[in-house]
């Protein structure tokens, strides 16, 4: 029988120190050993009976719940004031057989894998490699869950592929205390599994793509993913190139994503013809306080797996000093105007060195993100016709209203059909600026006001925008989500969540992001422990 | 006189900051032993990570030291993911000291985290 310890906590954090915030118990639950449980799919089922007695617990305790997994969102999305779960432990994968299929399916089941919802990126990805697959794209690193990343919609820069949300092929949600409250979701239009496998996992299907589309980046919301099956594709090598290329050139391809007519060309990925190839991944590094007229750019090109390649980990970014990051926090603090110039100091490390090309597989490549203290992001989405605007608009307002101690990055992803997905446009450009944690002074703004003039800004440029749920904003703004995904896009997908969950369920897997943010209906709105640190996203 | 008062503590400074240096060795695979408490705020938040800080006598004949890592709550496994060896003044003094055979073991680990 699946085991779960409960810690009585006063209080909950994220990995980069975004709270902390209020809580009372923090639950985590362990699997039962193969040694009693030798059975994959019995130990599988036996978490959801543990899960649906917390549940029980919590609910009979009149009190709410949120699942977790590796706290890395850098706001409160994960945090429930209440009880949390921590799903680190809940590790299981399955490949998918043949006779496990839908009569009607295109999908391989050779590509299929059903991941329980603690399995990070790199398991997954060390799982995938083993048959010889890969993921499809990830985020810049490994250590997130998989059921985290669907929940926020975690990308890339892969702009023909997608998020990670959009290789899943199926949902397992546990969305009660009641044995019945136990489904399978998949989209009607493509079906991936059939009623006896969904039917050994699950007590429920619901075939339909308005409800799993909703779901798909449900924000923690509709329910407890228990699992995800996810489709894969033949582990394939990216080719990484580092350039420094003219601003107007790095600017015009993200406008244009037109790599074929572009006057920039890496010699290597040329046609025979003479014209570029189309990448698979184009990222722009910005820094606004540096008046150079070149910008930093990362390429990669997708090719066919092989085994003989150049070990990439010994060029594979190292992670900068802490105790640095430590001191350009207090001197940013301090001396805001400093900021400029610490950043150029240490762009070095910021930034991948320059014309160390190498080639790796996708999980080499995004590897592990060591901790780097306190830190913020803040990531918009925009059409990606819109990139240069919009970053001018960014870099401006950093600059003159800041300095802000961070640094601009453009990356673009292929559009979503997750209902509430961020990447909504027909390609998303993905402007983030990152960077480490301040305290409002006298003289530098607190990072609630620079979100909101981050809102503003991109309103009163008449920018089409949406905001990356796992990172900063000022998520209280006033009809944000709305302005966001327009107000049938919302009520769509409050309506699939009334549908799957029951009024108390509603309540119970809602959290102050969610009433803060109007997705949920109003209740009070719990603050973080220290109020009077503006700075700390509320 | 005072300038060689000088000169000497500053050797004795840098002495003491070049002896004390940590080595590190990570796997590049396997995911780390999570520490859901998020306990620390150093280079291993986020890790379950297994201190040890103690002298090991090592006799005349044997020239080396195994430790064994066991199964343990904070060490699910039993596999090595993450080692960090410390070298510090005081150790190197001991060891000076104490003809080498006895040694402080200050180090940190974390181990792999367990598949289901
Ligand atoms: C170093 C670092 C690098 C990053 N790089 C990227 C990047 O490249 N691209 C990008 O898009 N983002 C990036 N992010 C943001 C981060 O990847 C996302 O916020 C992601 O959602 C975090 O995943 P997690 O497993 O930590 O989930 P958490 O942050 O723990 O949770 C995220 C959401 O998922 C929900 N959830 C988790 N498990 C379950 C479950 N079982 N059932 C129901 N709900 C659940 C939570 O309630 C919460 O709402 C990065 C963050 C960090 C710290």
């Amino acid at each position: 029988m699946a085991t779960t310890k409960t810690h009585h906590l006063k209080h909950w954090d994220t990995l980069h120190n975004n709270g902390p915030f209020k809580l009372k118990k923090l639950y985590i639950t362990e699997l039962e050993g193969d040694g009693i449980i030798p059975k994959k799919i019995d130990r599988y089922n036996d978490a959801v009976v543990e899960i649906q007695r917390l549940i029980k617990e919590t609910f009979n305790a009149n009190q709410g719940f949120r699942a977790y997994g590796s706290a890395w969102s850098l706001n409160h999305i994960a945090h429930h004031k209440d009880c949390m779960h921590y799903n680190g432990f809940m590790n299981i994968h399955m490949p998918i057989q043949p006779e496990n299929l839908h009569s009607d399916t295109t999908f391989k089941a050779e590509n299929l894998f059903l991941f329980q919802c603690g399995t990070t990126i790199k398991r997954i990805s060390e799982v995938l490699s083993s048959h010889g697959k890969s993921l499809k794209t990830s985020g810049a690193s490994n250590g997130q869950t998989i059921a985290g990343c669907i929940s926020t919609g975690v990308h890339g820069s892969a702009f023909q592929v997608g998020s990670v949300q959009d290789y899943v092929v199926g949902l397992h949600l546990i969305t009660g205390p009641n044995i019945e409250d136990n489904v399978y979701i998949e989209p009607e239009s493509k079906a991936g599994l059939n009623d006896a496998f969904a039917q050994s996992i699950s007590k429920k299907i619901i075939r339909d793509d308005a409800m799993f589309y909703a779901a798909l980046v449900g924000l923690g919301s509709f329910g407890f993913i228990h699992g995800v099956v996810i489709e894969a594709e033949p582990r394939f090598l990216l080719n990484r190139y580092v350039r420094k290329i003219d601003k107007n050139v790095a600017l015009q391809l993200a406008d244009t994503l037109d790599f074929k007519n572009s006057p920039f060309k890496i010699p290597e990925e040329t046609t025979p013809d003479g014209f570029g190839k189309t990448p698979y991944h184009y990222k722009v590094f910005i820094n606004q306080y540096s008046d150079e007229p070149e910008y930093v750019v990362e390429l990669m090109y997708k090719n066919a797996y092989k085994n003989d390649y150049k070990d990439p980990f010994p060029i594979i970014k190292q992670s900068l000093y802490m105790d640095l990051i430590h001191l350009f926090t207090k001197m940013a603090e301090n001396w805001p105007k400093s900021i400029p110039w610490l950043i150029k100091r240490l762009e070095k490390s910021i930034l991948p060195k320059v014309d160390e090309d190498l080639t790796g597989t996708l999980p080499e490549i995004f590897w592990d993100a060591p901790y780097q203290g306190g830190a913020f992001a803040c990531s918009v989405g925009i059409d990606y016709t819109d990139s240069s605007k919009a970053l001018k608009l960014l870099c401006d307002l950093t600059t003159k209203e800041g300095p802000i101690p961070g640094i601009f990055a453009m990356r673009f992803v292929k559009q979503t059909k997750a209902t509430l997905g961020f990447t909504k446009f027909p390609v998303t450009c993905m402007l983030e600026i990152d960077g480490v944690l301040w305290k409002k002074t006298r003289k530098i703004m607190s990072f609630e006001a620079y979100c909101t003039r981050i809102i503003e800004v991109l309103k009163q440029n008449n920018i089409k925008f949406t905001q990356h749920w796992g990172k900063g904003s000022n998520w209280a703004y006033n009809g944000l989500v709305n302005y966001m995904y327009g107000n049938d896009t919302v009520n769509n997908w409050k309506a699939q969540r009334k549908k799957l969950l029951s009024p108390e369920m509603l309540h119970f897997f809602a959290n102050d992001f969610l009433y803060e943010t109007k997705l949920a209906a109003d209740e009070p709105v719990i603050h973080p422990i220290n109020p009077q640190n503006e700075d700390l996203i509320t | 006189m005072k300038n060689s008062i000088k000169i000497f503590t500053l050797i004795i400074i840098s002495l003491l900051l070049s002896s004390c240096y940590s080595v590190r060795l990570r796997s590049i695979n396997g995911a780390y032993q999570p520490d859901p408490l998020l306990s620390r705020d150093d280079y291993y938040r986020g890790m379950e990570v297994v201190e040890l800080d103690t002298v090991i006598k090592i006799d005349v004949v044997s020239k080396d030291f195994t430790y064994l890592i066991k199964e343990t709550e904070a060490c699910k496994s039993g596999k090595l993911h993450t080692v960090e060896f410390k070298n510090t003044f005081g150790g190197s003094l001991l060891s000076v000291f104490s003809f080498g055979k006895k040694r402080k073991l200050k180090v940190k680990y974390v181990c792999m985290k367990p598949t289901n």
